[in-house]
């Protein structure tokens, strides 16, 4: 009967969490202390309670005062029921109820009963946590987790406060029942025993893990522990079970902790990433799951192979093994090598370990030194503190044997040095002893020596010439990134060249490099036979038709945005060639010797030029034009590639145009221009129209020559348009 | 020798050596199916018990299944545990309800806790009834309109609120309190959500719960096989529960002895260890954590 009717009340609680303070009144009679109920009601009451301290639906505020009135139930469902159901539920509960009597006490000192019922529960419970079943053991644990969490201080903001946080800072340090310092002590006291029991026995992995799941909100919420707390976890080693025979349950227990480990590291580390991102304690954990993960998959390799698991008892002094006895692992100290007799170098007296390829490392092959920021700082963060020291205290104590040895020596020195001299010989000062001893080698005075480059080996004529070509690329790659300069104010004759880094400076420098540097040092015998080949071959290799062909190229690949680059290139060439003429004719030497003045340079590279543009030239670019009238000079060879543009077709109009702008703008060509024209009115079928108009003005007689029976309609309309082209052409320049 | 291929292997071997030993001249016969179908014996074990369900009277667990959608492992295993007559809840883990879309850059993704499976059946079957009943989704998705109303998300769910709401849900009973005693993730990933979310949820209620996670590949053949798995599994934990509650009194507490005298709790560990001897394709881990 009084089942249904709590079950009732149950489901009406369900309904709405108001019901559960006036429910408690008809509840408590039927399942507290004098109701003799039955171990079922019991059971449903223990439950009942804790479902309704649990309940997220009323506030910690409402929960106080009924969470007075179920103490004694609790106590007595811990004293007098021996049933593992009713013991549970309870323990659940008295950890839901702790911190609501607990704040109780806080506000109302005086309540002496309510507290000291509270703290036999307490001990109830804490006697249970070691002897208990398992499933009661991890309500225990619960339980504790609870304590120590309102038993250390929390964080105080007064921005945002934690009325629902629970903690030791709320409890003032006069409070007659509950001393400060005790509690705190208390608090400590039950973290260790929960910390413990991860650093125990891994066989019964419920409550293991029950503990790692509990520790995340001690973490969270409670920053003064959060370090013990996970140095503890991180100290803990959660493949413990894996020396241990792999049966079954072995596997499921060890998988279970690792996950657990697992899960509650990456919890803490994403809230620290997002909360505090430079906690170095972030760089222990990745660490540290990095290196379970490598050691799982280090176990299941061997699992996979059958491999029984060792059943020798491990080594507990071998740092190696995985099992932790308690034992340190021996000093640093001992494993120190001693340094070699004699004199010994700095590095020798800093080197603690001559065998790890570290100590052969040397930074500067760094170049940047960013780089190598980024690579120390970590490492000096991940340094443990008391390996540093014990490191520091090595190198200190050598240097304390070396300084002894060296005072010790310091007398004989002189004596040793004298023994050529001993005449003449004169007690050296102190002084007098310091500065010999600042430059002799010994490790309490090294003075760093100028240190020398092997001389480097000498380069083969082929080497050289690859160096020199290499260095001219580099330039044109310069050359080509710059960009082209806007077109800005022009310095008319108060120009110098190259006198900024732009991309014209470049251009003048590298042209009068091709055109000047290597002047008079051709080879006077260029031409003649030599018996000696091995000198043509040299004479080939000049670096300036490397620039030359590096400058062609350049123009070559967009001419007509670098024609200024390819005009003031070919003034350099026939400046070039006409100082060099002139010297020719002034020098006795060469008229002497009789031989022809050097050939120049500007012909055969204006020619190649215009080769090499020729096939790329549109019939409407103008530019072809300008280049014609901005070359320094012309010559019939250079001018007759006219006709091999008019050969095609469509490009006759062009041809044309430019003879015709240059007899009109570039008198000195003028009878070339038109002679040119008169060819090209004699071979040329498809260009006798455009030709005959020019002939018609510049030289009527080679078309009468020609005798021609072109009707006079076409010509003047040639001739119109001829007209129109001049017109172009003036406005193209 | 636990995996059956190995023994199935074993098995053949002796055939063959005996045929040889009987008659060497005959060539061996076509060896028998490498597999020794895993799958066929699971599926017949569960067949076997597909009539096994928790009896109505005694105490019962609680459950709650979870995989990433909240679609097909999760609920096929909410439908088994609901129709082996234990309350289940289920829930996803994922940031959306994520479907296969027309092609893979293109999923059908909704909300969680609002978008019932009515409403996400009615969208696919307008978009393309026939892709979709190819696919096997209107199919699961008319199974799950008959389970619940809609997908919810884990992260979302606060333990301790009654569900009296979700009165109409299968596996309903047992869960109006909204907690459960066993929570059942899908996958690794699910699992290492549902410990997280637990942590930042941060134990109030002192309420333990055991985290099961058994993988299955997200496909219906698998979660066919995993949601009989998972039955299995859930009445073997649930058998162990109601012997707990059996044992009681002066007697069930200081005498006894054998797995009946150890609780439930400390039982968990065996039972999995000994359901995964038999599943040894859905590799399973556990924790136990609290609400």
């Amino acid at each position: 009967m009084a089942n249904t009717h709590l079950e009732h009340a149950r489901s009406l609680a369900l309904t709405d969490s108001k019901y559960y303070p006036s429910l408690m009144p008809g509840v408590l009679p039927l399942i507290g202390p004098n109701s003799n109920a039955s171990l079922e009601v019991q059971r449903f009451g223990a439950d009942f309670l804790a479902e309704m301290f649990a309940s997220p639906m009323w506030s910690a505020e409402a929960k106080q005062p009924i969470a007075l009135l179920v103490l004694d139930t609790l106590k007595y469902y811990l004293d007098e029921v021996h049933d593992r159901g009713v013991i549970k539920g309870a323990v659940q509960a008295a950890a839901s109820v702790y911190p609501l009597v607990y704040r109780h006490t806080i506000s109302d000192p005086n309540d002496i009963q309510h507290w000291q019922t509270m703290i036999d529960i307490k001990s109830n419970i804490l006697n249970r946590m070691n002897t208990a079943a398992p499933g009661v053991r991890i309500c225990c644990v619960k339980f504790v987790q609870q304590v120590v969490l309102v038993q250390t201080p929390g964080v105080i903001d007064p921005r945002r406060p934690h009325h629902s946080d629970v903690s030791l800072a709320l409890v003032p340090r006069d409070h007659p029942l509950l001393t400060y310092v005790h509690l705190e002590a208390e608090g400590h006291g039950l973290l260790d025993r929960l910390l413990d029991i991860i650093h125990g026995d891994h066989s019964d992995a419920l409550l293991v893990t029950s503990v790692l799941n509990s520790l995340g909100v001690l973490i969270h919420r409670r920053p003064v522990v959060a370090n013990k707390v996970l140095n503890s976890v991180l100290n803990f080693n959660p493949l413990k079970l894996a020396n241990s025979p792999t049966t079954p349950k072995n596997k499921v227990s060890m998988k279970a902790i690792e996950r657990t480990t697992r899960a509650l590291l990456v919890n803490i580390l994403k809230r620290n990433t997002t909360e505090r991102p430079n906690d170095p304690n972030n760089g222990r954990i990745q660490h540290f799951l990095e290196r379970m993960h490598r050691m799982r998959q280090d176990i299941m390799e061997e699992s996979s192979r059958k491999r029984p698991a060792p059943t020798e008892p491990t080594d507990g002094l071998d740092p190696a093994k995985r099992q932790r006895l308690g034992a340190q692992p021996p000093t640093l100290a001992a494993t120190v090598p001693p340094l070699p007799p004699g004199p010994v170098s700095y590095r020798q007296l800093f080197t603690i370990d001559p065998e790890n390829a570290a100590a052969n490392f040397d930074v500067k092959m760094f170049q940047d030194p960013a780089l190598v920021q980024q690579i120390l700082i970590p490492i000096l963060q991940s340094i443990d503190e008391k390996k540093l020291l014990e490191a520091t205290n090595v190198v200190r104590s050598r240097y304390l044997t070396l300084s002894h040895s060296m005072s010790r020596q310091q007398p004989s020195v002189p004596a040793d040095e004298d023994e050529y001299e001993p005449d003449d010989y004169e007690p050296e000062d102190a002084e007098q002893v310091a500065n010999r001893l600042d430059s002799t080698g010994d490790i309490t005075h090294v003075a760093p020596a100028a240190f020398k480059l092997p001389e480097p080996p000498r380069l083969s004529p082929e080497e050289v010439q690859q160096h020199g070509e290499l260095a001219v690329r580099r330039t044109f790659g310069l050359i080509g990134e710059l960009e082209e300069k806007v077109k800005a104010t022009k310095g008319g004759f108060n120009r110098l060249a190259a006198r900024d880094y732009g991309r014209d400076a470049w251009i003048t420098i590298a042209s009068r490099l091709a055109s000047r540097a290597s002047v008079g040092l051709d080879d006077p015998d260029d031409g003649i036979k030599d018996e000696y080949a091995v000198k043509n071959i040299k004479g080939n290799l000049s670096i300036s038709d490397t620039i030359r062909d590096l400058l062609y190229d350049y123009v070559i690949r967009d001419w007509k945005k670098r024609i200024d680059v390819a005009v003031s290139w070919l003034n350099e060439e026939w400046y070039n060639d006409a100082i060099l003429a002139q010297s020719a004719t002034t020098s006795p030497k060469s008229t002497t010797n009789g031989l022809p003045p050097p050939k120049g340079h500007y012909q055969r590279c204006a020619l190649r030029l215009i080769d090499g543009i020729l096939p790329y030239v549109a019939p409407s670019d103008k530019g072809l034009i300008r280049l014609y009238s901005e070359l320094p000079t012309l010559d019939y060879e250079i001018l007759s590639r006219m006709k091999t543009v008019a050969q095609d077709p469509e490009r006759v109009g062009l041809a044309t145009q430019v003879l015709q702008y240059l007899h009109m703008f570039r008198p000195p060509v003028k009878d070339m221009v038109v002679q040119i024209a008169a060819e090209l009115y004699r071979e040329n079928d498809r260009a006798k129209a455009k030709a005959g108009a020019l002939l018609k003005v510049w030289r009527p007689e080679v078309l009468a020559e020609a005798g021609s029976g072109e009707g006079g309609e076409v010509k003047r309309e040639e001739s119109n348009g001829s007209a129109v082209a001049v017109a172009e052409v003036q406005a193209a320049a | 020798m636990s995996d059956p291929r190995l023994r199935a292997r074993a098995q053949q071997q002796q055939q063959q050596q005996q045929q040889q030993q009987l008659a060497p001249a005959p060539p061996p016969p076509p060896p028998p199916p490498m597999e020794p179908p895993v799958v066929v014996e699971g599926a017949t074990a569960s067949a076997h018990d597909q009539a096994a369900v928790a009896s109505d009277s005694s105490f019962k667990l609680k459950f709650c299944t979870v995989c990433a959608s909240n679609q097909n492992r999760s609920m096929e295993a909410h439908l088994q545990l609901a129709a082996a007559n234990l309350p289940t809840i289920s829930f996803g883990t994922g940031s959306l309800v994520r479907l296969p879309g027309p092609s893979i850059t293109q999923p059908n993704v909704y909300k969680f806790n609002s978008t019932t499976y009515e409403a996400i059946h009615q969208e696919l079957s307008n978009q393309n009834t026939q892709l979709y009943t190819a696919n096997g989704l209107l199919n699961m998705l008319g199974r799950n309109l008959t389970i619940k109303s809609f997908p919810e998300r884990f992260q979302d769910w606060i333990p301790g609120k009654p569900r009296l709401e979700h009165r109409d849900d299968q596996g309903f009973a047992g869960t109006e309190s909204g907690v459960v005693d066993v929570i059942i993730t899908c996958e690794e990933r699910c699992f290492d959500a549902v410990l997280e979310d637990l942590h930042n949820k941060g134990g109030r209620m002192n309420r333990p719960v055991h985290v099961v996670n058994v993988d299955i590949r997200d496909n219906h053949e698998e979660a066919f096989v995993g949601g009989r798995a998972i039955r299995e599994l859930g009445l073997m934990l649930n058998e162990a529960a109601v012997q707990e509650m059996e044992t009681h009194g002066e007697t069930g507490w200081d005498s006894g002895g054998g797995s009946a005298r150890a609780g439930f709790d400390e039982r968990v560990p065996d039972i999995l260890a000994a359901w995964q001897e038999k599943w040894p394709n859905l590799p399973a881990t556990w924790s136990l954590a609290w609400f």
